[in-house]
């Protein structure tokens, strides 16, 4: 979207053309989902890790695989289960007879990109081990510390929790992700489509022949340009008043905390970077207010009997603020 | 019983088996000695209690003294109700006269009590309802308002669109060089003339990308996302703007005011 009478003041074509280049990749594989695409693109440029969430069978874990496939970086996978201990996901020190001392063995959530799959299928004791890493990006073990590389996205799929066999995530860890995505099921169309691609065997083929189209050092600049954007200080006060909300609304037992303030900012401010603006405009925190807070924001049990759902209460909250004009 | 019978058999039988021979009983022959212990037997002696007895009385001041404590005293005396139970009495039974008194008499009389005695209940009942209202914690505000905020209202920029003078406004930013303020000033326009017009329904929550949806006519949605794009840019995007490019934007604006008459 330009604009003929301002000239350009960042110059967004890498930042355009990495954009293009993943949604052409993912597009190959993922039939529609269009939204969902845009916002796991938007937290992985706001430095953020993802929850997806959805019904068994909605190509969560896929998704994230092609986007791990799409950038050149150290791809792990960690699989959730309910018998799984801390020092699977951490590492764990080892005793080596040759030098009679002790070595840290890395783990799994040592690399650039982790997807955890299934993770509410992990008990809170492993969920804990999450903590640390996700938020400081380091692993502190026997008093010493190890800092993660970068980037270090975490992917994260699971179940609603209704479904058998799964955990509710602790609320600190759920603060920890910037968006929480929820992939729903694929409308008639995309459902012929999808079929259509299987009879015919293209699926399988594609996913093989993914090349990563992004290095890290890539994600790495297009980060510091998404963080160098203009955000008027109205629309900072929009931002923060939809999470100060969150905090009288009656329908809300516990609301946004400041990580979350800053996190639809941050979002917001990748969405404007995708859509071609270095500036960051009201529909930009509308849009992201939803993915940032469902997960962060617990209703009261009545609301929740009543079958109330977060982003109903979110657009409530939303259509209560005076847009700044 | 005939159940039984054998089980009694076979305890009787039991206990003939395993009873054994009668013990021998174990004499001793027992010693008895005799007691040497000396006992030094004493006469007995009576004391008497020579102690004399002061006889005590009642002090009769602190007995007066408890007396006259109306702490101590049991006995009420009613003299009648106080003056507060009599006015509130009063009133209950001029209330009670006055509301009777509707369907005693006739005519312009008797509708003005009847109009007095609903208006008495009336009023009780929304005190009743304000009171369990108040406490329950409900805000009638909202309660009685079919939404949170009017749809005209605009705080937060200390301006209501519908009370600006904007052609005056528009020239003052002008001849202060505030170009600025001035797009922000003309887009505020123009979502009057359309909000006047009755192609959008203003209402402060929403973006200005609802209005550009709200607008059926296509020409004019290209028009007004143009001069979207622009006060975006100066607005949200601080874009500086000098004289010649509000110029330019101050024309596209001209331009949709003239389509949307």
């Amino acid at each position: 979207m330009e604009n003929e009478n301002f000239e350009q003041r960042t110059d967004l074509s890498k930042l355009s053309s990495a954009v293009e280049k993943i949604k052409a990749t993912l597009s190959k594989i993922i039939v529609g989902q269009q939204q969902v695409i845009d916002l796991v693109i938007a937290g992985i440029l706001a430095d953020g890790h993802i929850l997806i969430e959805g019904v068994p069978g909605v190509a969560k874990t896929l998704t994230a695989k092609l986007i791990a496939k799409a950038v050149d970086v150290k791809y792990s996978r960690i699989q959730f289960t309910p018998d799984l201990m801390p020092s699977d996901v951490l590492g764990t020190p080892v005793f080596n007879p040759q030098t009679a001392g002790f070595e840290f063995k890395r783990g799994p959530i040592f690399g650039n990109i982790i997807l955890i799959d299934e993770i509410n299928r992990a008990p809170a004791k492993t969920q804990s081990a999450l903590f640390e890493v996700m938020e400081e990006r380091q692993v502190t073990m026997d008093s010493h510390t190890y800092k993660m590389e970068e980037p270090f996205i975490v992917l994260a799929t699971q179940n609603p929790v209704e479904q058998e066999g799964t955990y509710r995530l602790p609320e600190a860890q759920l603060d920890r992700f910037l968006f929480k995505i929820e992939i729903k099921y694929p409308s008639l169309e995309e459902e012929i489509t999808i079929v259509t691609q299987q009879h015919q065997q293209k699926t399988a083929d594609q996913l093989n022949d993914i090349k990563p189209v992004l290095a890290g050092a890539d994600i790495i600049a297009l980060r510091q340009q998404v963080r160098a954007l203009y955000v008027e200080p109205k629309i900072l006060a929009f931002a923060a008043q939809i999470i100060h909300e969150t905090r009288n609304n009656r329908s809300i037992y516990l609301g946004g905390s400041p990580r979350a303030s800053l996190a639809i900012v941050n979002a917001a401010k990748a969405i404007a970077a995708i859509n071609g603006r270095d500036f960051v405009t009201p529909d930009d925190i509308i849009l992201v207010a939803a993915p940032v807070l469902r997960h962060r924001i617990m209703l009261t049990p009545d609301k929740e009997m009543e079958g109330v759902l977060p982003d109903d209460v979110i657009a409530q909250i939303i259509q209560k603020i005076e847009i700044p004009r | 019983m005939l159940r039984t019978a054998p089980l009694f058999v076979f305890l009787l039988i039991a206990n003939l088996c395993f009873a054994g021979p009668d013990t021998p009983a174990v004499l001793k022959k027992i010693i008895v000695k005799k007691d040497t212990v000396a006992v030094n037997k004493k006469p007995a002696v009576i004391i008497t209690d020579t102690t004399t007895i002061a006889q005590r009385s009642l002090d009769t001041a602190a007995l007066n003294k408890y007396k006259r404590s109306p702490e101590f005293k049991y006995e009420e005396k009613y003299d009648g109700p106080s003056w507060w139970t009599r006015f509130w009495r009063w009133f209950w039974n001029w209330l009670g006269n006055l509301l009777g008194r509707a369907t005693k008499h006739e005519g312009a009389m008797s509708s003005f009590f009847l109009f007095l005695k609903y208006f008495f209940i009336a009023a009780g009942l929304s005190a009743l309802v304000f009171l369990i209202l108040k406490l329950s914690g409900i805000n009638m505000m909202h309660l009685f308002r079919k939404k949170p905020y009017s749809t005209l209202a605009y705080s937060e920029s200390v301006e209501n669109i519908h009370e600006i003078d904007f052609e005056a406004e528009i020239e003052k930013a002008i001849a202060v060089h505030n170009y600025r303020f001035a797009v922000r000033l003309l887009y505020l326009r123009s979502l009057k003339q359309l909000s006047d017009n009755g192609l959008i329904n203003w209402q402060i929550n929403k973006t200005n990308t609802n209005y550009v949806y709200e607008l059926t006519n296509a020409e004019q949605r290209e028009a007004f996302k143009r001069i979207t794009l622009q006060f975006e840019y100066v607005w949200y995007g601080d874009f500086l703007i000098n004289g010649e490019i509000f110029k330019r934007i101050n024309a596209l604006f001209s331009t949709f005011k003239s389509s949307a008459e």
